[in-house]
């Protein structure tokens, strides 16, 4: 540390006064600037305009779409009497439509919730409190979930939870029945865990690794049984980044269309296969306002959620504490009941996990006829032979590591830059802090609505017409998309860095950018390798803003080549397509793991 | 010379889109089939065929035809690639170039409706709904152009299958919407509508969302067709009560309906063809027509009112009418054709089923009340109750 900087002492005394020794001190501000441009430009701007068509109807503004919206049981339930000023229809209402559209899907959501962050912590527990062999490149797959387009894990899961399927082999054989675990609410809320438990997991490993075991030696030497010092000195260190894991699976699951769409059925419908319906059929007036409310929701979440986190920040050094053994060293009693959870735990993981993932790929090498590389050879035949109007496989993976690369480079900056301005001051940054969230908190079929209708057909200005489409705009959105996560993942961190140890770097000297990159980072650096990783993965796994933004180009990357592979009755082309997905990027996220892990360590 | 020889290969061998693929990057779509020793061997297999249709040497330039992306580009079989060679080759100074977007035909009712200016031609994949839903978010604007009579073609279209009263959409093939179902597992199979509620069939058919999919739009079209407006409904609530299952999209329902979670799903009476051409039991592809119906959902293409190259987009609608590209589209879309000249290959006289009633609504029946039905059908639906 100091040997930096002294090197940055003796660069600003060379250039001084030059630009770059400017760009040094300015470095954040600029950023800054830049963030909040590029926020406009591919988020802020697109999505407002298709929010004004709420409360602009043929020209004039109006707010009836949003009463009418409002005052519905269908959406609101037993809310929309309260909404209209009609008590008297409450107990009628909450007798037929207790829940509404509305409720039916926050419902759904919290039981995701649940699930999610019952399935993630105890991963986390063992990602970072157990050393065996493979750990890292296991931590590194967890985020794999996470890209895999929503047609992959339908297949998989129509193929592994289905009636025929080998899990019901397996129950079956074992006396306990085959089990319809399909198209019911219970297969939604398994799938989001598919999804989000990762989340839960990733987001708290890195916390884990970043904890002061000095604090809890400290809470026993005074006297302290394992459970209390868990209680009063490490949970507390743990919470923000569970409480993280949740609200953004909640807001995800809140949100969820697609899953919801193939595995569940349409009698399971949430509010967002709603405002997707409407907005298929053009009726963007009631998809706007059914968006515009579900945004509140989430942003009054995420705002809740900020104020309570930037209470808990407090100063810390990063200290963890030893890794155990699989097997452990003293065999006492304890230890034992914690390796059977272990072992009972990699079960489930198996199941939920494993299972689906395998029986994809199963299906990419099973024909009509038994095993079959015919879906392979499909992929070799039309990247050699297809013509230039179709979807070459090549050409997607190319577009899908170019695109997921230029993503990291852009979200990283984007996301420590926020967390930094973010984490200083009081109230307002709050509220600044919420609004950067708010890629995450808007609907997606919203915001691929506003990319299509705000930046690919432009807008007019001094007579000419604007576009941003192509390539650079895919990145941007990508970067936009991803950036949250970076944020969620070092703010929290950063928030808890002892602010002592900053003041003294800027105090010998070192600029605000400098005391960034040479103290606080290395300290928070499992939190931004999390985040890089998750930029990453938002890009490879993104499709809505690639298809819009790609219009007519062959800027196409993997998720969009899979949904094009959907044959006429068959998902073979579909799941080959996909496991390449899965194989390109398995060994992405290990390498980006390996990357961040060097300079982590 | 490499490209050549795969021509020639192409050619002799039959295989689908080569033509002009092997730049193998965007500058690949540019590539036409140059005139040379090449179309003397084009020459050789189609001659049957120039003696139709009249080769208009003075057109040139480039088509853009939009389409759904299936069309071109599925992984089985797609009409796409051989309508782009075949024209191409008729047409020696005529470079097709086709778009996809993501939304379809809302793609281009928004850029209408937003007044972005629209350069693509020719819209291939028209349904009546589209056509609704044009004329009621765009009103006096107008996306496409009536072409019809202006054809030659025009006049092989089957007139039950003509299903835009302004002549805009003129269609190139047709399905019939109906029951796929597995011989093994409905015993006996439901022969009416009635029959579906049966307990027998408790949690038996997998249906697609009305909201979202063409095929489960026409199944909830062909209920309020046969049982009536005020009936629908009460139906609905009863194959809900019976265990109906309703998924997003048709891909979705057939995936579940061949992984086993049902024995009966709604489809395209053409099941077999495929089932046939991927070696599946067809015992388990049984084509049901309820009522002894089945619901006809016409394809149409339109031209765009705003074209640049209105002469070269009708040649093209034209030849998708001529006998050779029907017979063509019939078999790599596997769809009906639309014309009364287009002969049903043996394949499709053994395997594809024709309803004995084939229904569907009009353009008038359908206008003012699509919305409000599938509306109604949603609500019943969902709504976590």
């Amino acid at each position: 540390m100091t040997r930096d900087g002294a090197t940055a002492e003796t660069r600003r005394d060379e250039f001084a006064p030059s630009a770059s020794a400017w760009l040094e001190r300015h470095a954040l501000g600029v950023l800054g600037v830049a963030t909040v441009l590029v926020l406009l430009v591919v988020f802020y701007y697109p999505v407002l305009t298709v929010f004004a068509d709420a409360v602009r109807v043929g020209g004039a503004w109006t707010l009836e779409t949003v009463a009418e919206v409002l005052t519905d049981p269908f959406y609101f339930g037993a809310l929309a009497p309260i909404f209209a000023g009609e008590f008297a229809r409450f107990g009628a209402v909450a007798a037929e439509t207790p829940l509404g559209l509305f409720g039916f899907t926050a419902f759904q959501a919290l039981l995701s919730t649940i699930a999610s962050v019952a399935l993630g912590l105890p991963g986390a527990y063992v990602l970072s409190r157990y050393e065996f062999p493979g750990r890292r490149t296991i931590r590194s797959l967890t985020i794999l979930p996470f890209v895999m387009p929503s047609i992959m894990v339908a297949i998989g899961f129509v193929a592994f939870f289905g009636t025929n399927g080998p899990l019901n082999a397996v129950l079956t054989s074992l006396g306990l029945g085959p089990v319809n675990l399909l198209f019911t609410l219970e297969a939604i809320v398994v799938a989001h865990a598919f999804y989000n438990a990762p989340l839960v997991a990733r987001v708290t490993t890195a916390a884990w690794e970043s904890v002061d075991a000095r604090m809890v030696e400290t809470a026993r030497s005074l006297g302290a049984n394992p459970w209390w010092a868990f209680r009063d000195v490490l949970a507390p260190q743990l919470l923000p980044a569970i409480l993280t894991g949740a609200l953004l699976t909640f807001i995800f699951t809140f949100m969820s269309f697609p899953i919801v769409l193939a595995l569940g059925g349409f009698q399971l419908a949430t509010v967002e296969v709603w405002v997707y319906s409407l907005v298929q059929e053009l009726e963007y007036a009631e998809a706007a306002t059914l968006a515009v409310a579900e945004t509140a929701v989430s942003l009054a979440l995420t705002y809740a959620y900020l104020r309570y986190e930037a209470q808990e920040s407090g100063g810390r050094t990063t200290n963890p504490p030893p890794r155990k053994r699989l097997l452990p060293e003293s065999p006492t009693l304890l230890a034992g009941i914690e390796r059977v959870g272990v072992v009972a735990y990699a079960a489930i993981v198996a199941v939920v996990f494993v299972g689906p993932i395998a029986s994809m790929v199963a299906e990419s090498i099973t024909g009509p006829q038994g095993l079959t590389l015919q879906y392979y050879q499909f992929l070799v035949q039309r990247q050699v032979e297809g013509a230039s109007f179709q979807t070459k496989p090549g050409v997607a993976v190319q577009n899908s590591l170019i695109f997921g690369t230029a993503t990291l480079l852009v979200a990283l900056p984007m996301g420590v830059t926020v967390s930094v301005l973010t984490t200083r001051g009081g109230r307002g940054s709050r509220l600044a802090d919420a609004a950067a969230m708010a890629p995450l908190a808007v609907s997606g079929v919203v915001v691929g609505l506003g990319m299509l209708r705000g930046l690919v057909f432009g807008v007019e200005l001094f007579g000419a017409r604007l576009r941003v489409t192509g390539p650079v705009a895919i990145v941007a959105a990508h970067g936009v998309a991803a950036y949250p996560f970076v944020v969620r993942n070092v703010a929290p961190l950063l928030g808890g860095v002892d602010r002592s140890v900053v003041e003294s770097a800027r105090a010998l000297g070192a600029t605000r950018v400098r005391a960034l990159l040479d103290v606080e980072l290395p300290l928070v650096a499992s939190g931004v390798a999390a985040g890089a990783a998750f930029a990453f993965a938002i890009s490879i796994g993104e499709f809505d803003s690639t298809v819009i933004l790609a219009t007519g180009s062959s800027s196409y990357t993997m998720p969009v080549a899979v949904e094009r592979y959907i044959g006429n009755r068959t998902l073979g082309p579909a799941s080959a397509m996909g496991t390449v997905l899965l194989a390109v990027t398995s060994a992405s996220f290990v390498v980006v793991d390996r990357l961040g892990g060097r300079w982590e360590a | 010379m490499r490209r050549r020889t795969l021509l020639k290969h192409g050619a002799t061998a039959g295989v689908l889109g080569l033509a002009g693929c092997i730049g193998g990057d965007e500058g690949g779509q540019e590539t036409t089939t140059t005139a040379g020793d090449t179309t003397t061997e084009a020459e050789a297999t189609t001659t049957e065929e120039t003696t139709q249709t009249t080769t208009e040497q003075s057109l040139s330039g480039t088509l853009k035809v939009a389409t759904y992306s299936s069309f071109i580009d599925a992984p089985s079989t797609a009409p796409g690639g051989w309508l782009k060679k075949e024209f191409e080759k008729r047409h020696p100074d005529v470079t097709v170039k086709y778009e996809t977007p993501d939304n379809e035909v809302n793609y281009y009712i928004q850029r209408a409706d937003q007044n972005v200016d629209i350069d693509t031609d020719v819209y291939v994949g028209l349904n009546v709904d589209h056509l609704i839903r044009i004329d009621e978010k765009l009103g006096d604007k107008k996306l496409f152009t009536a072409t019809g009579d202006d054809l030659p073609n025009y006049g092989q279209v089957k007139d039950g299958l003509k299903f835009d009263p302004q002549n805009r959409a003129v269609p190139y093939d047709t399905g019939y919407i109906s029951l796929v179902y597995d011989e093994s597992g409905v015993d006996p199979a439901p022969e009416t509508f009635q029959d579906l509620l049966k307990d027998q069939y408790n949690g038996d058919l997998i249906v697609q969302n009305a909201k979202t999919s063409i095929t489960g739009r026409a199944f909830m079209l062909w209920t309020v067709n046969t049982l009536g407006e005020d009936q629908y409904l009460d139906y609905w609530k009863d194959l809900k009560n019976n265990g109906i299952k309703i998924l997003g999209s048709w891909s979705d329902a057939y995936t579940a309906y061949e992984n086993g979670e049902a024995p009966m799903v709604v489809s395209y009476s053409t099941d077999q063809v495929y089932a046939n051409r991927q070696d599946k039991d067809l015992s388990k592809h049984q084509v049901g027509f309820l009522n002894d119906q089945g619901y006809a959902n016409p394809e149409g293409m339109a031209k765009f009112a705003d074209t640049d190259n209105p002469e070269l987009a009708d040649e093209f609608m034209n030849f998708m009418l001529s006998k050779r590209a029907q017979t063509k589209i019939a078999q790599l879309n596997v769809q009906y054709p639309a014309t009364e000249w287009a002969p049903l290959s043996d394949e499709f006289q053994k395997y594809a089923k024709t309803p004995e009633n084939p229904v569907t609504f009009t353009y008038e029946e359908l206008q003012g009340n699509l919305d409000s039905w599938v509306d109604s059908w949603a609500r019943q639906i969902a709504g976590g109750k």
